[in-house]
């Protein structure tokens, strides 16, 4: 029988990353230091990264895509871009652009 | 090219028994009452715009949150650490020295708070099926319905009035999972609080971020000194509640992350 068992209550296990997350990014000591995110960037930041990391697939299933759209996250080659060029190529072999369509 | 700068994952008193044996990259810069616990990075990958882009790097962020993690545990093994928020880097080892010395007051006094206690977390979840088996009979209404629907399952009517039953029982035992959620979450932390020197209640987790499918009705955090008798008020909540639904999850110790005075987290 495990210990989990004999107490009724989960321990033990390896630290969940949404735990040392929740920890690690918001609170402890927050220093005026040299280097520093600021503020404002954690608190998006978190909520943004737990999702991403949780399960971005499960998340994308519940259509919660964001990532894919903020260049922040998605790197500067993000959807912005891509769009951009789509467009491009459909005014120039004469298709109504996706814009248009929607 | 490749500056170099001080990553600070955490302060301790000055002289504590810090064994950082296979760490050979964690350094203690010790200054006047208090030591960094410290190792070297490179500005590069740290500094302010890298870190943007790093930021949005779940592998990048996951290796490095873990490391900083790993690192205050092994110095929480031994003796008490207060505890940086992640990517906290100095340029240079006069400006961490000078950042140890100007806050040394407030930087002890936060120590002396948190010494030889650690930080706990506590989750609770509700099972649904468990609950509808279980909390929910306590409800006479549901009681009765479920009799009704075990009746109308044997005698294998399908009408619709089996089915609008089974409705109004679902809706019924979701009201009352609600609010025993409510109420468990709240006799819980009442008497872990009163096994703790302090608590805190923490966001919950919608199961996507928990890794479990069962609601969560409580996420919250301790500051204990009495690890044993915490431990205990715990299991004994467990039995209390576990047959009408609800599951337990203790985690830690941490670093007093969600203790660390107000002053040094604004």
């Amino acid at each position: 029988m495990s210990s989990r068992d004999l107490e009724g209550y989960r321990s033990g296990g390896p630290a969940q990353l949404t735990d040392v997350l929740e920890r690690v990014l918001d609170k402890g000591i927050v220093v005026a230091g040299d280097i520093q995110i600021n503020l404002l960037d954690i608190e998006l930041l978190t909520v943004k990264i737990r999702l991403l990391i949780a399960s971005a697939d499960k998340a994308k299933e519940m259509g919660i895509d964001w990532w894919q759209s903020d260049p922040f996250l998605s790197g500067s080659n993000g959807r912005g871009e891509l769009d951009k060029r789509l467009r491009a190529i459909e005014e120039k072999v004469g298709l109504p652009t996706s814009d248009e369509e929607s | 090219m490749n500056a170099e700068g001080w990553y600070l994952y955490g302060v301790v008193e000055a002289g504590a028994p810090v064994a950082m044996d296979g760490e050979p990259a964690v350094e203690l810069v010790t200054e006047g009452r208090l030591a960094g616990i410290t190792s070297r990075v490179s500005l590069e990958e740290f500094d302010e715009a890298a870190l943007v882009e790093r930021l949005g790097d779940a592998v990048w962020l996951e290796e490095n949150i873990r490391r900083h993690e790993q690192v205050l545990e092994r110095v929480l093994a031994s003796t008490t650490v207060l505890p940086c928020r992640f990517c906290t880097v100095y340029r240079t080892e006069a400006d961490l020295r000078q950042f140890l010395s100007e806050r040394q007051d407030a930087l002890s006094s936060a120590l002396a708070e948190v010494a030889g206690r650690v930080e706990l977390g506590v989750k609770a979840f509700v099972d649904r099926e468990r609950f509808a088996a279980g909390g929910a009979q306590e409800n006479d209404r549901i009681r009765e319905l479920t009799a009704q629907a075990a009746q109308s399952q044997a005698a294998q009517s399908q009408g619709g009035r089996a089915y609008l039953e089974s409705r109004r029982l679902e809706r019924l035992v979701g009201d009352e999972r609600a609010r025993f959620g409510q109420e468990a979450a709240s006799e819980l932390h009442r008497r872990l609080l009163d096994n703790a020197e302090r608590g805190v209640l923490l966001d919950l987790q919608r199961p996507e971020l928990s890794g479990r499918d069962e609601e969560m009705v409580l996420n919250s955090a301790y500051l204990v000194s009495d690890r044993p008798g915490f431990e205990r008020e715990l299991t004994a909540l467990a039995r209390e509640l576990s047959e009408r639904g609800l599951e337990l999850e203790l985690t830690g110790p941490w670093p007093p992350y969600n203790f660390v005075s107000e002053e040094l987290r604004a």
